[in-house]
């Protein structure tokens, strides 16, 4: 038994969970149940939203340990899916260590959507939850074009590594922007609706409901965590939404 | 009719997120579907004459709908939970709160606010009660000896 594989390897399996938006107690359950699947029941395993702590010791008695930043999250439910499918299979199969590596790499690379299509269903989200929220077919087509704006402007500060408190900030100011100036030319159109639709591509649901489901499996730790950056968002949208409106009505009067 | 457009509308809503979020074929139309089941609810409880109890009942019933879709399609329930919640979540709670701010309506602003801050805890009760009761069921049924 390769101790040393066996913690990458069980490292590599919680990384990618909660890279990917995976609670937390998903990530340290699948890491314990990966020692044990092995025959290792003294691992101690430790993970919050950035960083991931495993132990192992090894039969003589030398513990080995293992430290993962885990620098970026996004959002891919469909690889958090695949890292439980897998880990299931793990528990029931025990396959080869360099077998789950294989496995991990594969799911790793698992294609994303393309960016136009990804401007594509930030646009449909942003139409279709300003007609929830009771906007015209009209309002719609102006907040598909919010949308749209939100994820071009994401993907440009993206590139400036600039941090996600001001890009939720820009990105919204620039929604609401579009949507106040559309507003000032066209008076039937109701800009609060495409300014709350357009901003719901922005607004950290998974962050609420994940900080939830993280304090009641008793991880408080992760769930102030992600508790403290729902508020940082919503405060972040609103500063940008709140600076577009105060600038329109300085400038043109609405 | 206008509950069928809501319902329609929050599906869509639903179904645009899960292409964000990677989520294809039969979860995205469960996940979607927890979406409009939710925001029916939430319609159906009007009634009730409160805002807050009728998002509360509407979670209670998303939450319950995504725990039992986990195990029927045996995917994380998480993938469920966080899309069929969507269309709960105050996006306009907070966009009024900061309109009244910039505006400089202070009562209304603090009035908003602690409107869209209950909105807020009772979608998060919800979710602790629904979770618990999984997590009870789950134990006892870990220990059926007792």
């Amino acid at each position: 038994m390769n101790y040393t594989d066996l913690v990458n390897t069980a490292v590599e399996t919680g990384y990618l969970l909660v890279s990917n938006g995976g609670e937390i107690y998903r990530a340290e359950e699948s890491m314990q149940r990966i020692f044990r699947a092995y025959g290792v029941n003294n691992g101690e395993v430790f993970a919050i939203p950035n960083l991931i702590e495993v132990t192992v010791r090894t039969p003589d008695g030398k513990p080995i340990t293992q430290i993962k930043r885990v620098p970026q999250r996004t959002t891919n439910l469909d690889r958090v899916e695949q890292v439980n499918a897998l880990c299931r299979h793990i528990c029931s199969d025990r396959p080869r260590l360099s077998e789950i590596r294989a496995e991990l790499n594969r799911i790793g690379e698992r294609p994303t959507l393309s960016f136009p299509m990804q401007t594509l269903a930030y646009a449909m989200a942003a139409a279709a939850f300003t007609l929830f929220y009771g906007g015209s077919p009209q309002d719609a087509v102006v907040a598909l074009f919010c949308g749209a704006a939100i994820r071009l402007t994401i993907h440009f500060l993206e590139r400036f590594q600039v941090n996600s408190f001001f890009v939720n900030m820009a990105a919204s100011f620039v929604a609401a922007a579009i949507a106040l100036t559309a507003a000032n030319f066209d008076v039937a159109l109701s800009y609060d609706k495409i300014i709350i639709g357009a901003l719901m591509n922005l607004v950290p649901g998974i962050a609420i409901t994940n900080f939830m489901r993280d304090i009641i499996a008793g991880d408080l730790f992760a769930g102030i965590l992600r508790l403290t950056e729902s508020v940082l968002v919503a405060t972040a949208i609103a500063l940008g939404a709140g600076i577009a409106l105060t600038g329109t009505r300085m400038f043109l009067g609405v | 009719m206008e509950i069928f457009w809501a319902c329609l509308w929050s599906f869509a809503a639903c179904a645009a997120f899960c292409f964000q979020f990677n989520i294809r074929g039969r979860t995205l139309l469960l996940a979607s579907l927890g979406g409009a089941l939710g925001w029916l609810v939430y319609l159906l409880c009007t009634p009730l004459q409160n805002d807050i109890v009728q998002y509360f009942f509407a979670t209670v019933v998303t939450a319950i709908y995504s725990e039992g879709m986990a195990r029927f399609a045996k995917k994380p329930a998480t993938e469920f939970q966080i899309i069929a919640l969507l269309p709960m979540v105050p996006g306009g709670g907070i966009f009024y709160t900061m309109e009244y701010c910039v505006i400089g309506n202070t009562s209304m602003f603090v009035r908003t606010g602690l409107h869209t801050l209950g909105i807020s805890g009772a979608l998060a009760i919800g979710v602790l009660l629904v979770s618990t009761a999984v997590r009870m069921i789950h134990i006892a049924r870990a220990h059926r000896d007792w």
